[in-house]
């Protein structure tokens, strides 16, 4: 039957991916964040990797299914299963400028310099929008990009809204909603049904709880 | 011999997305093709060729606008042209303008060609890569369908790929699933189930039909068909289900159906597909060996109306999951210097036009030779000193004094033993 490899994602979702999995009964021992590859019992492998490289794990393979936020997913568009709404790391993605300053910056037509972590979701947002836009692809820390006059805004996504108001930037348009999604390679997903569909059932029952 | 090796400025290497293949891979990939070209031709299916190049025009025409994203695109004066992305739209172009007329009868052809795809930059995927497939044209419903599904279990069983499975479907139980939803939501839940996002499915589609439009990626295996059948509220859902049962039965006629699964949750992203669809996929490999399904449309969008399936087979994938066996040997290497130079070039014609594979080493010392011979896998060695051929047994280092026709012989006695090669 062999192992099946699920990938986790680092950083803001790991906490919460781990406990949603041992919950679920899947994982009995926490591993650490910095571990690579986990065996979980169980024939079961955890894969722990940027959160950003996920998708291309699962598309390409490397492992069976992943766990991944909707935003990553909206930016990279790979070719994967998305079949389960996780719930958990639920945050938005917003458009953002300088506090007081949406009067003037935010008149359609005019030409926008945005920051974000997300080039290709600010795209599609901006040109959706009929909205002229330059955007600047950050890797972190995006927030810093109006204050010392990168950008003029922000695309960056937002849980509680303080880290805007810390940055004095405030929220002008919501692009998208985000939550944790179980992925799932489009192979995989016929060739390991017999060890995928029991992974499935037992998330969709954690969902339900 | 001296190479100096970096790759270090642009004309050294070839553009991110291409690839050179080198000899073992270019001559594996040839056997490859060439065991396809074998199983098509005992199928009734002939060969074509058409264009590397086509007007862009013809690609938007046969697969839809949303096509452009993926073309590579050349102005040619005043022409805007796009490398084929794929071979069905230029078979068809074909068939409908010059073959069909004159067919009056059902057309069976089959290509191995390079196509072109844009692909976003460090996605492991190639922008060129090869397809093989056959287009059954004029043969309507299960009969077609069957006969596509069944070959191309033939070519995989051919190419050595044995765990690979064929998952049909069929997109009219689809179409059917949709029509009961409001048509407002019709064409964003086509565009969520192209980009397999069930969740979004699922957000977009309330009520029996999303329920069911979520579960379709577990509606494959044993069983998949009775459960559909139980669902299928109009009568265009069940013709659908039926084509799937017959085209089941005629698969299992073929000798094929150990080979082949019902998977309803098979959804082809070309704008091009009417009925039954499939795709053959394998444990090992990340993406489909081959796809194809039926696209009775097609064809009439170049002024034929006519039936039509296909299936098109990416060699390089089945590259990947198939391993190479080792290379055909060379029977002799055969020394040349300057004394013998044309005694040993007649020597060595005499030899192929025997059938028999001879390398020449011109100018090589004796261990120089013999290292070539080692690298080329070939047995013995062969060298005129005066009015005598010698004749080394690579292995052995044995040598005897012999003539042209006896070492003719001993090859082909040789060959005769280690049976035929792969190879060309």
């Amino acid at each position: 039957m062999g192992t099946l490899t699920l990938a986790v994602p680092t950083g803001r979702l790991f906490d919460d991916a781990l406990g949603y999995l041992r919950r679920a009964a899947l994982v009995h021992t926490l591993p650490d964040e910095r571990s690579l590859l986990v065996d979980a019992g169980g024939g079961l492998r955890l894969l722990i990797s940027k959160p950003v490289d996920i998708p291309t794990f699962v598309e390409q393979g490397a492992a069976d299914a992943g766990i991944v936020g909707k935003d990553v997913l909206l930016e990279l568009e790979r070719d994967v299963y998305e079949l389960v709404d996780l719930g958990f790391g639920a945050c938005r993605g917003v458009v953002a400028l300088p506090a007081g300053s949406a009067a003037t910056l935010w008149q359609p037509g005019r030409m926008l310099r945005i920051a974000t972590k997300y080039p290709r979701i600010a795209a599609r947002y901006f040109a959706g929008q009929g909205r002229p836009v330059e955007i600047v692809h950050l890797h972190g820390s995006v927030e810093l990009a109006p204050r010392v006059g990168l950008a003029d805004g922000i695309l960056d996504v937002v849980m509680t809204g303080r880290t805007l108001r810390d940055n004095l930037l405030e929220e002008v348009a919501e692009v998208f909603r985000s939550t944790a999604r179980l992925v799932v390679n489009r192979v995989s997903l016929r060739t390991r049904q017999d060890r995928l569909r029991p992974l499935m059932r037992a998330l969709q029952a954690g969902v339900a709880r | 011999m001296r190479v100096r090796g970096t790759q270090s400025t642009r004309w050294q290497r070839v553009p991110e997305g291409y690839r050179d293949l080198v000899p073992p891979e270019a001559a594996w990939r040839a056997e490859l093709a060439g065991r396809l070209r074998q199983v098509c031709a005992r199928w009734g299916y002939r060969e074509v060729s058409t264009p590397t190049l086509e007007f862009l025009d013809t690609f938007q025409h046969g697969a839809g606008p949303g096509i452009q994203d993926q073309l590579i695109k050349i102005v040619d004066g005043a022409d805007l042209l796009a490398l084929r992305p794929e071979m069905t739209v230029p078979i068809a172009r074909l068939a409908a303008t010059r073959l069909l007329p004159e067919a009056g009868g059902p057309l069976r052809l089959s290509y191995v060609a390079p196509v072109f795809r844009v692909q976003e930059p460090g996605r492991g995927r190639m922008r060129e890569f090869t397809q093989a497939g056959v287009e059954l044209l004029g043969v309507a419903g299960a009969d077609g369908d069957a006969e596509v599904i069944a070959l191309a279990v033939a070519c995989l069983a051919e190419l050595g790929a044995s765990d690979v499975v064929v998952h049909v479907g069929h997109l009219g139980f689809l179409a059917e699933v949709l029509a009961d939803l409001p048509p407002s939501q019709q064409e964003e839940v086509r565009a969520r189930l192209y980009r397999r996002d069930y969740v979004g499915v699922a957000e977009v589609a309330g009520g029996a039909a999303g329920r069911l439009l979520r579960a379709l990626p577990e509606w494959h295996g044993p069983g998949a068909l009775e459960k559909a059948r139980a669902l299928a509220a109009s009568s265009a859902g069940r013709a659908a289900l039926d084509e799937l049962a017959e085209v089941v039965e005629l698969l299992e006629a073929y000798g094929a159906a150990g080979a082949v699964e019902v998977d309803l949750g098979i959804v082809r992203d070309f704008s091009y597909y009417t009925g039954v669809v499939f795709e053959a996929l394998g444990p090992r490999a990340p993406v489909p060996v081959l796809g194809g399904g039926r696209y009775d449309g097609l064809l009439a969008r170049f002024g034929a109306d006519c039936p039509a399936s296909g299936f098109a087979l990416g060699l390089e994938v089945v590259m990947s999951l198939v391993p190479a066996p080792p290379q055909a040997r060379t029977d002799v290497v055969v020394l040349v210097d300057r004394a013998s130079r044309t005694r040993a070039a007649a020597l060595a014609a005499g030899l192929r036009r025997a059938g028999r594979r001879v390398v020449t080493a011109p100018g090589a010392s004796g261990p120089q030779a013999r290292a070539l011979a080692v690298r080329e896998g070939a047995a013995v060695l062969a060298w005129w000193d005066g009015e005598d051929l010698w004749v080394e047994d690579v292995a052995t280092g044995r040598r005897e004094r012999g003539t042209a026709r006896w070492l003719a012989g001993t090859l082909a006695a040789r060959a005769a033993e280690a049976g035929a090669p792969w190879g060309h």
